[in-house]
């Protein structure tokens, strides 16, 4: 009876006959999970369909946290303004609106202490997005506040439509990107808000303070009802 | 005759790493564990070898005061895995 004797090198599997004849047998089936051996073709497909449809598992749960912090931060902010200027007759208060780069900060620092396990394709694409929105109202303020500087007065109500144009236009993609249809079409009601205000500020009209609650409002239907779904929706497929 | 599959991916470890990074632009070490219920030292051992051979890119760094080791597929490994992948079909007959 021929005997056989196996061993392992780092790459190859051989088989030792008893007619001391030594061949590679490469797609010998010797099934130990996760061992550095060769293995068949067919089981290398398994692995690949097993590990594809273990990470997208692991990768369908997503959280609507970010629209809710920005969300909210909105609200208080609005209710907060439109109060303060009601009472005090007085648009410095406007300049409160600045703290909506708050939660940026805060979620920046956190996510430096704590990164997560993994970064998806999906989450890059919308991390991009969202990183050219930072930028463009970053770079809308200091455009502002340079030409303020120029001709002597500071336009930053102007920032009150373009945020909403910006990150109705964020939440859009976003929506596409995680084919969540809620999300693609909400921010319709911070774009006719956006145009509304522009119109608004044609020679002759005036900026209203009840835009802030606008503002707010756009918010609430555009960022803290689609947070609250996908956290619902995340909850239910754990 | 059909070509021999890149034996640096043939192995279960292995392409189970390439199969998991392709499917995610980054991963760490602690996911990779997990996913492929690997020892910490069978899974450094096989990123290593992924490493060396260009596959993969390894990032260390520091994530609040613990090192973090986060683990990508570069070019040539996507390269590599499309290889291997075409060669398994022609195994297959797919």
């Amino acid at each position: 009876m021929q005997q056989t004797k196996t061993f392992f090198n780092e790459e190859k599997f051989f088989v030792f006959h008893s007619n001391h004849s030594l061949f590679y047998k490469p797609f010998y089936k010797y099934y130990h999970f996760m061992k550095d051996l060769n293995f068949t073709e067919k089981e290398s497909l398994e692995l690949i369909s097993q590990m594809i449809q273990q990470s997208k598992k692991n990768l369908e749960i997503g959280d609507g946290n970010i629209l809710l912090y920005y969300g909210y931060t909105a609200i208080i902010l609005a209710i907060t303004v439109y109060t303060l200027v009601h009472v005090t007759h007085d648009a410095v208060w406007s300049s409160i609106w600045f703290l909506m780069f708050l939660p940026f900060i805060l979620i920046s620092v956190a996510n430096n202490r704590s990164k997560p396990q993994v970064t998806t394709h999906i989450d890059k694409a919308i991390n991009s997005t969202w990183s050219i929105l930072g930028w463009l109202f970053l770079l809308s303020v200091v455009i502002i506040a340079i030409f303020g500087l120029v001709v002597g007065t500071f336009y930053f109500s102007l920032m009150l439509p373009l945020s909403l144009l910006y990150a109705g236009i964020g939440i859009s993609i976003t929506g596409v990107i995680i084919n969540f249809k809620l999300m693609i079409y909400t921010p319709l009601v911070a774009f006719i808000a956006a145009i509304y205000m522009l119109i608004s500020l044609i020679p002759g009209s005036f900026i209203s303070n009840w835009w802030n609650l606008l503002f707010g409002a756009s918010f609430l239907i555009m960022m803290i009802i689609p947070g609250h779904l996908l956290n619902h929706k995340a909850k239910e497929s754990c | 005759m059909l070509k021999e599959l890149n034996p640096l991916i043939h192995s279960q470890l292995r392409l189970a790493i390439m199969t998991l990074l392709v499917s995610v632009e980054e991963a760490d070490f602690s996911y990779l564990k997990e996913q492929t219920n690997a020892t910490s030292g069978n899974l450094s051992v096989q990123l290593d070898k992924l490493s060396n051979a260009g596959y993969i890119k390894i990032t260390k760094e520091f994530v609040g005061k613990k090192t973090r080791t986060s683990c990508r597929l570069t070019e040539e490994g996507k390269r590599a895995m499309e290889e291997y992948i075409e060669i398994l079909k022609s195994y297959l007959n797919l």
